[in-house]
């Protein structure tokens, strides 16, 4: 148990993390810039009807349709009106690009690796493996997360097969 | 190391290309050379440009380590440059050789591109190949050694690089007229197949042609200008209609270039990003003039920059304008740049025509025209398939045998027309033959025997011809390798159906059939109508709906809870999207705005919320996005940039029959 939490530690390599960070309700979290296509404002999220269930909808990204995640949804929180502050984080996740609304997004923190520590006991559960670890810059608690898996295994196999299946019918 | 593979992957797929387009050019090259077997003589413009398509394919493949195609392309490049220098007379059988080469050739670069199997029997036609040339190439050594060093055969038969005089010339001629004849007799022998007639009407050619000067006797070098390059020469040097025709086909190649369809639709959607952003500055535009013309109301400091602000925002105005006009250009220039000549799939049609009629013993010439019609490339692609069934069909059935037409008072020559042209935003392809016509008492009875239709059962003529569209017929007496195997017409009318096209048929007894097809021009852009449903604006296309009603509720009434309306005394089952995708929303209490869609004769009353108009939409796939919905086909990007579903009617329908709900109401049959 330990050494898998070593490990995903260790997946934030180096001497500094670059990680952008993004609020959501009271909480700050971070993620690793790398992860991070671009940031865009919030815009329309079209909704699709029986489209599988971490989706929102689909965005018009530059003529691009994306799917949309939200991650208030995806952590239980309850769901708030979008302010003008509400942003869309856009990665890739299974080579698929996909757009994580966020309450708003700070700023970029070059943060320490050895301020980075394991997420603590009880947050580090089973269903939370998105969570890398929780990184301090001053008074401020940031929890690192990987992007690339704050949908399940099951859900992002739907995800890449999404394509395929469309040319096999 | 995994850039050179990557490297690699990127040259066979050039390499595809490329061969794809110079195997069409040999056919066609192929087909007009064909011509000229007749009169025995060959157009040289015609051979050389075979040769040097197959010399292309013959280094690119070597290139890439391709042996086979290599290999055979230079067997193939050798015969041709024996046509070329004129070693060898140009004759039926060198032709038919040629083909059939080409079309191993076909099946090799296949093979290497790892596309199909590798074909068989390449060693055997090898063989036969090398046997054919042989002849030719020994005749060749004789000449070379008479010729000496200071003038070779080679060099002086490539008659504009080298200076060669006319004696020398004249010379030739008579040493190849004489070699060509001991060859003619060799071959008599059966080594190869005989071909008197050319043979015969070359050597004339060289008789008759021998007295004539090459250039002027005073004239400089052949090679001295550009001009004397065209000079004509001794034999062959007529040119007529298709070698003209073919020099200006190749110019036109140079003038294009292949763009992979991805970067095409990138750049299509940076446009449509384009078109949003100019949306935006149109209404800043707007808004500051507004502004301006209010400024009254708004008292002094609006007033104290009015003069500075004024004509700013009426330059913002001009050029938000202007820039709607250029956008809206690009747009549809790019929209355009999409659209590939049909002659692309007509090309290979002259070929497959020949092949057929070859084989059944017809005689037939393929007139095309409006090659030059464009349309999307993705039809395209998907057209050539019908088509070509439809003209399999009409050598195999429409045309009679050579025989039968002149006792009929026809002309030998069968003539099947292909023909292309825009009306409106469709493309019009016709198929027509001056063949028997379809023998309607034939297909009245093959489908009587089948048990298509009944014997008392009464037939318009225009159902009985139908009927040929039915899966599963045929009139062929036998069954063939062409045609006549029971697929054909109805899978031509599905496919035509697929494409949103439409399928007609016109025949004349005795004087021949026309099939005519319709066609979108592109698949990509469709009209559709749009409605809202529970805030969300969705996109039916306009190809199914057949009206759209609001109808008061007290109107509506029930079949096992399930709800109809009576439309021109039929029974209309109602679908509400709302309901069907789950949206929520409520019932409007006194009224439904309905769209009534046909569906393979039924119709289905679709329930929304507004009608918002009938617009042209470009349809984007969805199902890589957000996967296969049922009820929706795509998605479409509105101009002021947010997403509209295209409802899929034909799932969407279907879905709700095969819930049972709509069945279930017209079943009871109010």
């Amino acid at each position: 148990m330990a050494d898998a939490k070593e490990d995903k530690r260790q997946q934030l390599s180096g001497e500094v993390v670059q990680v952008v960070s993004f609020r959501l309700g009271s909480e700050e979290y971070g993620v690793d810039i790398s992860q991070v296509q671009e940031i865009i404002r919030l815009v329309e999220i079209t909704h699709v009807p029986r489209a599988p269930r971490f989706m929102e909808g689909v965005i018009n990204l530059r003529g691009q349709l994306i799917p949309i995640i939200d991650l208030r949804t995806r952590f239980g929180m309850s769901r708030i009106d979008s302010t003008k502050s509400t942003r869309i984080i856009v990665t890739e996740i299974g080579n698929k690009r996909v757009g994580i609304v966020v309450d708003s997004v700070s700023e970029v923190l070059n943060i320490p690796i050895e301020n980075v520590e394991d997420a603590p006991e009880m947050i580090a559960g089973v269903g939370t493996e998105y969570i890398q670890g929780v990184g301090k810059m001053d008074e401020r608690l940031i929890i690192m997360l990987d992007l690339t898996m704050v949908i399940s295994g099951d859900e992002k196999r739907e995800l890449e097969q999404l394509g395929e299946q469309a040319v096999a019918s | 190391m995994s850039d050179e593979l990557f490297n690699r992957e990127e040259f066979i797929s050039y390499f595809r290309d490329e061969a794809e387009e110079l195997l069409q050019q040999i056919d066609a090259d192929l087909l007009r050379l064909e011509e000229f077997v007749s009169s025995g003589e060959t157009d040289p413009e015609i051979v050389n440009s075979l040769f040097r398509a197959l010399h292309t394919v013959k280094g690119s493949a070597g290139m890439l380590g391709f042996t086979d195609v290599q290999n055979l392309a230079h067997k193939l490049e050798n015969l041709c440059d024996l046509l070329r220098k004129e070693r060898m007379p140009l004759s039926e059988s060198a032709v038919d050789i040629l083909f059939t080469g080409r079309d191993l050739l076909t099946a090799l670069v296949e093979a290497a591109i790892g596309t199909h199997e590798a074909p068989g029997g390449v060693d055997e036609y090898i063989r036969k190949l090398d046997q054919f040339t042989s002849i030719y190439e020994e005749t060749s050594h004789v000449i070379e050694g008479r010729m000496g060093e200071q003038h070779s055969f080679e060099e002086a038969a490539a008659a504009e690089e080298e200076q060669v005089s006319t004696a020398d010339v004249a010379a030739f001629e008579a040493e190849v007229a004489r070699l060509l004849a001991e060859a003619e007799t060799r071959r008599g022998s059966g080594v190869a197949p005989s071909t008197p007639a050319p043979v015969a009407a070359f050597e004339g050619e060289v008789a008759s042609a021998m007295p004539l000067p090459v250039p002027a006797p005073s004239a400089p070098a052949p090679s001295a200008s550009p001009v004397a390059a065209e000079a004509p020469r001794p034999n062959g040097g007529e040119k007529n209609g298709p070698a003209k025709t073919g020099g200006e086909k190749r110019s036109s190649i140079h003038q294009t270039i292949r763009v992979d369809i991805e970067r095409l639709d990138a750049l299509l959607n940076l446009v449509g990003e384009l078109v949003i952003n100019r949306t935006r500055i149109s209404d800043i535009a707007n808004t500051l003039e507004r502004l301006m013309s209010n400024k009254g109301a708004n008292g002094g400091a609006a007033m104290a920059n009015a003069g500075v602000i004024a004509p700013l925002a009426k330059d913002l105005a001009d050029s938000a304008a202007l820039l709607a006009r250029t956008t809206n250009e690009i747009q549809e220039s790019i929209m355009k740049v999409r659209m590939v000549p049909i002659g692309q799939v007509f090309d290979r049609f002259p070929r497959l025509v020949r092949d057929v009629a070859k084989a059944r013993g017809k005689e037939v010439q393929l007139v095309i025209s409006g090659a030059e019609t464009d349309l999307d490339k993705t039809i395209v692609d998907e057209v050539g398939e019908p088509l070509m069934h439809l003209l399999r069909n009409n050598v195999d059935h429409g045309i009679e045998a050579p025989d039968e037409r002149e006792k009929l008072g026809k002309p030998r020559i069968g003539t099947i027309s292909l023909n292309a042209y825009h009306e409106g935003n469709q493309i019009i392809i016709e198929v027509s033959d001056d063949g028997g016509g379809i023998n309607l008492e034939k297909v009245r009875a093959r489908a009587l025997k089948q048990g298509l239709i009944a014997a008392d059962d009464r037939l318009t003529d225009r159902e009985i011809v139908e009927l040929i569209f039915t899966p599963g017929f045929s009139t062929a007496e036998v069954v063939s390798d062409v045609s006549g195997r029971g697929v054909g017409m109805d899978v031509v009318k599905r496919n035509i159906t697929r494409l949103k096209g439409v399928f007609d048929v016109d025949t004349v007894p005795g004087q021949g059939t026309r099939f005519t097809i319709k066609l979108p021009l592109t698949l990509a852009i469709i009209q559709a109508l749009l409605v809202r449903v529970a805030d969300e604006l969705y996109a039916i296309p306009l190809d199914s709906v057949i009206e759209s009603q609001r109808v008061e509720m007290t109107d509506v009434r029930t079949v096992h809870g399930n709800e109809v309306i009576t439309l021109r005394g039929q029974v209309v089952p109602l679908v509400r999207i709302a309901e069907f995708f789950q949206l929520g929303g409520e019932r409007d209490p006194e009224k439904v705005m309905i769209v009534i869609v046909g569906l393979q004769g039924r119709q289905v009353g679709l329930v929304v919320d507004s009608f918002e108009g009938e617009q042209e939409i470009v349809i984007k796939p969805l199902s890589d996005v957000v996967g296969r919905i049922p009820g929706i086909s795509g998605a479409t990007i509105l101009g002021n940039g947010s997403i509209s579903l295209i409802i899929d009617v034909h799932s969407l329908v279907s879905e709700a029959y095969s819930s049972g709900k709509v069945a279930r109401a017209e079943f009871s049959g109010v």
